[in-house]
């Protein structure tokens, strides 16, 4: 009988929360929920786009905020895991009561995330989670005409868009016969490698190897050996951070100098944590990159200054842009609900949504097996000394791309 | 205590009050799906913790991969879907069986293996499992995983489904260690060579065991996939997710005691919730990076001075507090 007193006293301690979690609205501040892998293999990633929201919110509330009111973040913690992911979407949703998610940064999380907000009729703007299917209807029973029924928008493009930028620099100047392609295997990565498989053989790029290793793998040496045995004019990898840096160190270990190139498709590539755990061996690796701050685009470099002065370390990657943008588009769409913050309401505004941000020009639109996708261009960065710079398109680039590149030299103590 | 008396009723007083108990929980929690979300994950983690607690528990199998059933009965409900839309509802039929399968084929190889050896040979195969699930896409979809957009958005049908088969899980084993089979699984875990000596067929009490086991499992892995509506290799065969945790959640519970995993699930879903979510928002974030750890100290606490688990060593506990209050007993 003890123990069911102990049970009771457990509930009477759980309602209590669950009282806690109603009351006080209206004149407080806008709760929107964000979701993000803030610990895990992945929390570089999350914190640094956590920073970003934080950063834009502090500016927006400066402002005055939505109509007079405080804008607010929720963070969950999606751990980086799709199970974990849903959970956090079903707290956000079912306790915070958010009428909208914003977030999303692994392919694997968001699409079993964007679920969950699917079934609760509930908005969910993803700024990163990337393969295909997180804008596809298809893939959540609905078809390309659901448009009305579907509440997934999507910020960045998907990840089998994320080396058109490339493409022109391999068919205009670097010209390579064939490539090897390593990728981490989740969806993020097998997709990545699929589209690039895709891309490699329009450019007539023989693809002479692909392998793939699953997340936390440390010894590369036998993949990078495979490679070097196909003896490719390219190395193409999808990897996250600690991933992507170990497998240049490897590669400059085993001395894996004849490739033309080393290409990362974004992800770690771009992100500082990548130099700063590869040291010398990251120095003049090329990544596709959806944004640099030396774009051309009014605040760009605003953000990534203002990021600096209150974070320190290095700056923000285009992760960091995603996440500020998505914040002023959060801010954009609640002001034009004019008070209204039902769900049904921010999904109107989300779909007439056409506005600036320092990522670009936001507007959701339809094409291919898409829906709410925003369209953008993507963009090549190579790390020269230490610092991203950005190499192509060649009439927006900051530093010329270094090419050809003797490994050895570049390598050498 | 009650439970042990060989002539108590099959269903005793405390354990119907539990069961009106559960019945009543969701609805307490109306206004909480939230919470009516987590009641279900400690079903869930009951039907997998007393799976292992009959084989690990009763017959002396610790179990190592509990992810290999787990994962098995998730797919199969999984698989049909993905590949002829067929409802994974089928699977709560399904699920069960095929794990009791694939439960009887490793069990012609890990059951030549004993103690250690047995465990490690259940952990290498529920970790092969893992990477053949992933690798081979044209079957399973790999690393993408399935997605299933979920029947119903209310919990009150997944709580009663998933309360109907953590009491059939829970009532099964505790049918089974009534009857002569649960006298042999004991002689098993005691010294399986003097049971072989005494006339046991211990190959074939070994199966049983392993076949109701398995069931439980592979039913709560096709109940997770209609529940949760998406899995992949690396959530359903998880090692440390699902196969370490159900180890956890027998020890902390009481090992080799018919409602030891039910405890054991309760409190590893709170710790785990309670530390995930920061205290509910109550303690500086970095308190949520903290479950881990906190659950391992429970761990190693509950190892070093209660080796019985919690229920395991109920009666000592009572005793203790007892002691220290100076309540007399009214015996």
């Amino acid at each position: 009988m003890k123990f069911t007193k102990i049970l009771i006293g457990l509930i009477a301690v759980g309602l209590m929360f669950s009282l806690n979690s109603c009351g006080k609205k209206e004149t407080g501040p806008i709760k929107i929920g964000v979701l993000l892998p803030l610990t895990g293999h992945q929390a570089n990633f999350g914190t640094m786009e956590k920073n970003s929201y934080e950063l834009a919110k502090e500016e927006i509330n400066a402002k005055g905020g939505i109509n007079g009111r405080k804008l607010e973040f929720v963070y969950e913690d999606d751990t980086g895991k799709p199970d974990v992911g849903r959970s956090a979407a079903e707290k956000l949703i079912n306790v915070d009561k958010v009428p909208m998610i914003a977030g999303g940064y692994s392919s694997s999380v968001t699409f079993a995330a964007a679920a969950v907000a699917q079934q609760y009729r509930t908005p969910f703007l993803v700024n990163t989670g990337s393969v295909d299917k997180i804008t596809q209807p298809e893939d959540f029973n609905l078809t390309v005409n659901d448009g009305d029924k579907f509440y997934i928008y999507r910020m960045n493009p998907p990840v089998s868009e994320y080396a058109s930028g490339l493409e022109s620099l391999l068919s205009e100047v670097v010209k390579p016969k064939s490539v090897y392609i390593i990728h981490e295997n989740t969806a993020f990565g097998t997709k990545g490698a699929k589209s690039f498989a895709k891309t490699a053989k329009k450019l007539g790029i023989e693809v002479l190897g692909q392998q793939q290793y699953s997340a936390g793998t440390v010894d590369f040496k036998p993949l990078l050996l495979n490679a070097k045995k196909a003896n490719p004019d390219m190395v193409y990898m999808i990897s996250y951070v600690m991933d992507a840096a170990l497998l240049m160190k490897q590669a400059r270990e085993i001395n894996f100098t004849t490739p033309k190139l080393y290409v990362g498709a974004g992800a770690g590539f771009t992100m500082p944590a990548f130099k700063e755990n590869a040291g010398k061996a990251s120095d003049h690796v090329v990544s596709a990159t959806l944004w640099h701050q030396t774009l051309p685009i009014k605040g760009a470099k605003e953000y990534y200054d203002n990021y600096v002065k209150k974070y320190g370390g290095d700056g923000p990657d285009y992760h960091g842009a995603e996440a500020y943008s998505a914040a002023y588009v959060v801010a954009d769409v609640l002001t034009r609900c004019k008070g209204d913050y039902s769900k049904e309401t921010i999904k109107k505004a989300l779909d007439n949504t056409d506005m600036m941000t320092v990522f670009g020009p936001v507007k959701f639109v339809s094409y291919g097996k898409k829906i709410h996708q925003n369209k953008m261009k993507t963009y090549v960065v190579q790390w020269i000394n230490g610092e991203l710079k950005l190499v192509w398109p060649k009439n927006l680039a900051n530093a010329k791309f270094e090419y050809p590149i003797d490994w050895k030299k570049v390598w050498a103590e | 205590m009650e439970d042990k008396n060989k002539k108590s009723p099959f269903v005793t007083k405390v354990e119907l009050g539990i069961i009106a108990f559960a019945i009543i929980l969701p609805f307490i929690f109306d206004s909480s799906p939230y919470f009516q979300g987590l009641l279900i994950f400690v079903l869930m983690w009951v039907i997998l913790g007393t799976s292992w607690n009959l084989l690990a528990g009763y017959t002396g199998l610790v179990s190592f991969g509990h992810a290999a059933y787990f994962g098995i009965g998730a797919y199969a409900a999984a698989l049909p879907y993905y590949h002829f839309h067929i409802s994974p509802w089928w699977g709560l039929l399904t699920g069960g069986i095929v794990a009791v399968i694939l439960g009887y084929l490793l069990g012609i190889v890990v059951f030549r293996l004993r103690g250690p050896y047995f465990a490690l040979g259940t952990l290498a195969s529920a970790e092969i499992l893992r990477l053949i699930f992933g690798e081979e896409e044209w079957l399973t979809n790999g690393h993408n995983g399935i997605l299933y957009m979920t029947t119903w958005v209310s919990k009150y049908p997944y709580y009663f489904i998933a309360l109907i088969l953590a009491l059939g899980a829970i009532f099964s084993v505790k049918f089974v260690m009534r009857t002569k089979a649960g006298y042999y699984f004991l002689s098993i875990r005691e010294d399986e060579d003097a049971a072989q000596a005494l006339g046991i067929n211990t190959k074939k009490y070994k199966n049983i065991s392993t076949v109701i086991s398995t069931f439980w499992a592979g039913m709560a892995g096709a109940f997770y996939m209609i529940y949760m509506g998406f899995i992949d290799p690396e959530v359903v065969f998880a090692l440390h997710n699902i196969s370490i945790i159900t180890i956890l959640v027998g020890i902390i519970g009481g090992v080799g005691t018919i409602w030891g995993p039910a405890v054991g699930a309760v409190v590893m879903v709170l710790v785990q919730e309670l530390f995930r979510s920061s205290i509910f928002g109550l303690a500086p974030s970095w308190v949520s990076g903290m479950h881990a750890f906190v659950f391992g100290l429970l761990v190693i606490f509950v190892i070093l001075y209660m080796a019985g688990g919690i229920l395991g060593d109920w009666d000592l506990i009572k005793k203790k507090l007892k002691f220290s209050r100076k309540v007399e007993t009214s015996k």
